[in-house]
């Protein structure tokens, strides 16, 4: 099997569509029927509102996921996210503390209930971020509705410097795509959990010229990777005290690829809210930040001790 | 010392005792409530659940200021320009429930409207009832 460098591309229509579904659930669960019957007899009580349950997680950040929540209307918050480098390094490197960092600015706004947009920059291949987050479902506290559901869809563009276009043949290369469902639960007053499948598009992946060739002796070109990578997270949250959290995290990827397959990844940290300020300290195998990026490209491997400590400082503004 | 010297200083350590009080912290102002939000009644019961979700919020969201039992010797209340006052007292405790939740609703100055942070009436009133605990 010959090792090539030449690019491969592909599209990306399936998260389109996912996206266009998943924006009606919200309208499916509120419509009320435009139908009257014109009867004498007299209208019944409107039923009485089911109010949703408070807290399921206290920020948009859970570790290196998202979660369900979505903040007020009229919210804006600051992200600062911060990984350091894998604690095998020893003294050396100071368990990481000292070496191969990756940081994010980010910010976020809500312009309607439910509905997050959100900005942001990670310095690893200056990535770039736009996301949106839609929370289509809320549990409610009489059980009507059983688990909370939220979409979340980001896209990631690496601005790097490319002048010779020996990183990306075209411009659309540079962009991955990343779908995910948050379905949460909350369990009494202290524990949360929650599930999230996601689906990973990449524009560009390797390919490589396994030695077969067409009828007609052109040499047929592989792909070392899929475009789209399947994954789920489940994720869990322990009330300790009124202002300490325990935050639990495993990813597992679910598409098998030729080669490089990512690694799972396993996480745990603490939390410290406060009225405008969430503070997560978290020891995990995901460095690069962007979810696109975890999710596909993962080579910490727990099974070998390639840890990292990490945290999450956010701010929020309410107007 | 010399007379006019000592002038000098009598004049200086009045001024600055003088302007010292112009930068001690404001006593609260009158807190005018509307009476339909005065007369509203708690629809959360005081019960173990509600002042157990009232501790926490207020632990959360308000002890910083107004300290752990609502004394106002919060971490951050030297910070504010209005004192944040002493709920233990009979001028707190004796407002009605729904003046208090007016309060936390709708803040003012150093005070956030914390509607705009809690989505959830009855979270809100669940902290008008730990607030009750705080009465001496």
């Amino acid at each position: 099997m010959k090792a090539h460098t030449t690019l491969y591309r592909g599209s990306h229509k399936a998260a389109l569509v996912l996206f266009c579904l998943l924006g009606c659930l919200n309208f499916l669960n509120a419509q009320d029927s435009t139908a009257v019957k014109e009867e004498a007899t007299a209208a019944p009580a409107a039923p009485k509102k089911s109010k949703p349950v408070p807290n399921t997680f206290e920020n948009i950040w859970l570790l290196d996921n998202q979660s369900v929540m979505v903040p007020m209307k009229g919210s804006f918050q600051l992200d600062f996210m911060h990984r350091f480098g894998t604690i095998d390094g020893g003294y050396q490197s100071l368990f990481g503390l000292f070496g191969g960092i990756n940081i994010r600015i980010g910010g976020n706004y809500v312009p309607r209930e439910n509905l997050l947009i959100g900005l942001s920059l990670t310095e690893y291949n200056l990535t770039w971020e736009g996301y949106v987050k839609y929370a289509g479902l809320k549990q409610t506290k009489d059980d009507r509705i059983p688990v909370s559901v939220t979409y979340y869809g980001d896209m990631a563009v690496d601005t790097r410097s490319d002048p010779t276009g020996g990183l990306y043949a075209h411009g659309s290369d540079r962009l991955m795509f990343f779908n995910q469902i948050l379905i949460a639960r909350k369990f009494g007053d202290r524990f949360s959990i929650q599930v999230a499948p996601s689906l990973t598009h990449v524009n560009v992946v390797q390919g490589y010229y396994p030695g077969d060739t067409t009828a007609d002796g052109k040499s047929v070109l592989g792909k070392e990777m899929k475009h789209d990578h399947f994954a789920i997270a489940f994720s869990g949250k322990v009330k300790l005290n009124n202002t300490l959290n325990l935050l639990l995290n495993y990813d597992q990827p679910i598409t098998k690829h030729l080669t490089n397959n990512p690694n799972p990844n396993l996480s745990a940290g603490l939390e410290i809210n406060t009225t405008g300020h969430t503070f997560q300290v978290l020891v995990g195998n995901y460095r690069y930040i962007t979810p696109s990026r975890n999710n596909y490209y993962n080579n910490n491997d727990y099974k070998s001790g390639q840890w990292l400590i990490g945290f999450n400082m956010t701010r929020l503004w309410n107007w | 010392m010399k007379t006019k010297t000592l002038s000098v200083l009598l004049l200086m350590t009045t001024f600055i005792v003088a302007v010292s009080f112009t930068f001690s912290k404001q006593q609260p102002k009158p807190w005018n409530v509307p009476e339909k939000n005065a007369k509203m009644a708690n629809p959360v019961k005081a019960d173990a659940a509600s002042l157990n979700a009232g501790k926490a919020s207020w632990s959360k969201n308000c002890a910083s200021c107004h300290g752990k039992m609502g004394h106002g010797d919060g971490s951050k209340a030297a910070k504010l320009t209005t004192h944040p006052g002493d709920f233990s007292t009979a001028t707190t405790q004796a407002q009605s429930d729904g003046s208090l939740f007016y309060k936390i609703s709708e803040g003012r100055d150093d005070m956030p409207a914390f509607k705009k942070k809690i989505s959830d009436e009855d979270e809100i009133w669940s902290l008008v009832n730990y607030m009750r605990t705080f009465k001496k």
